[in-house]
């Protein structure tokens, strides 16, 4: 019981320290005493007098994009552990199930096809086109195979996801001009700077609901790492509770896809890395990963904006250049500790 | 705006007094974009990719000439609806290669390179030119610029208005009108002096502005203009200072740096096109009024925004309308001491 208590407790510590450095760091210089006086103001009234812009860029702008990168850091790297348990591969990832090809050509048929004549937003269009791609990817497995296969969804998703890469890159080579491709682009590499107050209320939320159902289903998932066989003969409704989590780790990454664009590498590398750390009970394992991934995104973010001055970098560009070399070490790593 | 047809009227008026502007003499041979061209005669039909070359054309009284436009931008002035009537608009935006070609031009006028060029979406101009169709590509988009480099190519050097002279005069040449092309470079010079001296004795040692285009989502980084391109050419002509510090085209550059350079002016971009929610004007203008940082912004609390047709943000004729209006509205301000 301590030793949760000390894991909540410096979880929630690990996560405040990393958000005000997210808040603290930015494109443009802002006196640290400015950020605190801010934070004071907005949350306690205290009242200072400063700069409104400073004020805005602060609680508007850079604590938003920090509160996002978290929880669509937590979401993803959840939602990894969930399908890597689920389908007994490691190379399972929130976008395995056709999510973010499903997305980028929702995004492209907005963007370039001009669908809704500009009323319709990317991320309208990319949410949509998530949520078809998986409903296709989880048709074709059922009609692939024995419901519960998980080389069935693994294939199923492979296919989906050529089939929306390819509809995507027709779309694009027929029709987008460089600045549509660019904008979309920029955009489907992931990308914080559009972030603002009614996302934060849309990825919290969402990422703390998925959170909670893989808790609830922790023990399932400790079953099923030894596949759907015994965990069906532990009792567990394997199709129910298959169909249950799937469904959820698609819902919370599309939502994110949504907001941020397709961040790769958290998904799958923060599950990776956590396992090294807290073992593969699913108690310890969720919220551990849902941790990680979250700091691992803000300090993702924050070099994103850092790294080259006044030029802000795609943040899925960040995670991959950090998240490729990471899981190379892990696989080597994993061959000594064999 | 008027103007332009006055130009017209007195240039030909005058055709006898302006005798030293020179004849063509044919083959005439020019070097374009680093492509040799030559022509046996003046061409007889022209399709035009971009609005530029499209009223460059009208404004010398070459529309008879024109047998097909494509990739519009604004709306065309006044004066230059009747012979535009009378052309076929092969596309809005960028034609297909067949529908060009299908029209047997003697000359296809290029705006950008990413139209016509190496990786053009139109087609390269060695697919034009084994066609028998020479592709007269604008020199403010390729001199000193490197279209391969960033996505809508980086200026090594500074955008000069000297390339806009330069293609004006170069297209009198090809077709044989000489003296419209001086006539109408001269009356750009003006135009460009008299809004230079229009804001003569004011002190703008600390008058700042950016260009916004467009964004690719509402809330997201803007496409904003870069240091070396037209808009900042149009900016140090008048002694207003750019806030942007890239030398992209059009970089995307986040709304936190944007906000506290906090420019003196705003100047969005006006355009037909639809394809993001923020090529709208109207939808710029709520954005910088209601989002809880830009609405802080100098320009935008005290309404020195300025709205411009993106045609005139390009090495256009249309680019001097724009410097006049800038002028004028930077005149009708106080400005930071």
């Amino acid at each position: 019981m301590t030793a949760r208590l000390i894991f909540t407790f410096s979880a929630c510590a690990a996560l405040l320290l990393a958000v005000l450095a997210g808040v603290a760091i930015g494109e443009t210089q802002i006196e640290p005493g400015v950020v605190l006086q801010v934070l004071a103001n907005k949350l306690w009234g205290a009242g200072h007098v400063l700069d409104p812009i400073d004020e805005g860029i602060v609680w508007n702008y850079r604590l938003t994009r920090a509160l996002v990168a978290a929880a669509c850091g937590a979401g993803l790297a959840t939602c990894g552990v969930v399908l890597q348990s689920l389908l007994r591969n490691p190379l399972a990832d929130p976008y395995l199930l056709g999510i973010s090809a499903g997305a980028s050509t929702g995004a492209v048929l907005v963007a370039v096809l001009g669908l809704g004549a500009g009323a319709i937003s990317l991320s309208a269009g990319a949410f949509v086109g998530a949520i078809s791609a998986f409903a296709l990817v989880l048709l074709l497995a059922r009609a692939s195979g024995p419901t519960g296969a998980s080389a069935q969804i693994i294939l199923a998703g492979i296919a989906g996801s050529q089939l929306f890469n390819a509809i995507t890159a027709f779309l694009i080579t027929k029709s987008a001009s460089s600045e549509q491709a660019r904008g979309i682009m920029f955009w489907l590499l992931g990308n914080l700077s559009g972030v603002r107050w009614p996302s934060v209320w849309l990825a919290v939320p969402v990422t703390l609901a998925g959170l909670a159902v893989c808790l609830w289903h922790r023990r399932a998932l400790d079953a099923f790492t030894f596949g759907a066989d015994s965990a069906a003969s532990l009792g567990i409704p394997v199709r129910r509770v298959q169909l249950l989590l799937i469904g959820c780790a698609a819902l919370v990454t599309a939502v994110m896809v949504s907001i941020v664009g397709s961040i790769g590498f958290v998904g799958l590398v923060i599950p990776h890395a956590v396992r090294l750390l807290a073992g593969t009970g699913h108690g310890r394992l969720l919220p551990a990963s849902a941790l990680g991934g979250a700091l691992f995104l803000i300090a993702a973010d924050i070099l994103s904006r850092t790294l080259i001055k006044g030029q802000v970098i795609p943040v899925g560009v960040v995670t991959a250049l950090v998240g490729a070399p990471v899981f190379a070490l892990i696989l080597v790593g994993r061959r000594h500790t064999r | 705006m008027l103007l332009h047809r006055v130009v017209t009227l007195v240039a030909s008026l005058t055709l006898p007094a302006l005798a030293q502007a020179a004849q063509t003499q044919y083959p005439l041979t020019l070097d374009n974009c680093a492509s040799p061209l030559t022509f046996q005669h003046a061409p007889k039909s022209a399709v035009s990719i971009g609005q530029a070359g499209t009223e460059m054309l009208y404004a010398l009284g070459l529309g008879g000439k024109l047998v097909g436009t494509s990739l519009w931008f604004n709306d065309l002035p006044a004066q230059y609806k009747a012979q535009n009537s009378k052309v076929e608009r092969l596309a809005d935006n960028d034609p297909s290669f067949e529908s060009v070609i299908g029209k047997r031009p003697e000359l296809v006028t290029v705006q950008f390179e990413w139209m016509v060029g190496p990786q053009g979406m139109v087609g390269t101009r060695e697919q034009f030119h084994e066609l028998k169709v020479p592709t007269y590509l604008m020199p403010s988009d390729c001199e000193g610029k490197d279209n391969l480099t960033g996505a809508d190519g980086t200026r090594m050097q500074p955008f000069r208005v000297d390339s806009v002279y330069k293609s004006i005069s170069q297209l009198a040449e090809i077709f044989d009108v000489q003296p419209r092309g001086e006539q109408l470079n001269n009356q750009l010079k003006s135009s460009l002096e008299k809004s230079i001296a229009s804001l003569k004795g004011k002190d703008l040692s600390r008058t700042s502005a950016l260009f916004w285009f467009s964004s690719a989502d509402m809330d997201i980084d803007p496409y904003v203009a870069g240091r070396k391109g037209i808009p900042d050419f149009m900016l140090n002509t008048l002694g207003v200072r750019n806030v942007v510090q890239s030398d992209e085209e059009w970089p995307t550059v986040g709304w936190e740096t944007l906000a506290k350079a906090n420019p003196t002016f705003l100047v969005i971009a006006r355009m037909d096109r639809r394809r993001f929610p923020a090529d709208d004007v109207e939808k710029k203008l709520e954005f910088l009024r209601t989002d809880p940082v830009t609405r802080n912004m100098d320009a935008v609390k005290n309404n020195r925004i300025i709205m411009l047709d993106a045609h005139a943000m390009q090495a256009s004729l249309r680019m001097f309308d724009g410097l006049e209006t800038l002028a004028s509205a930077i005149n009708s301000h106080d400005l930071p001491k």
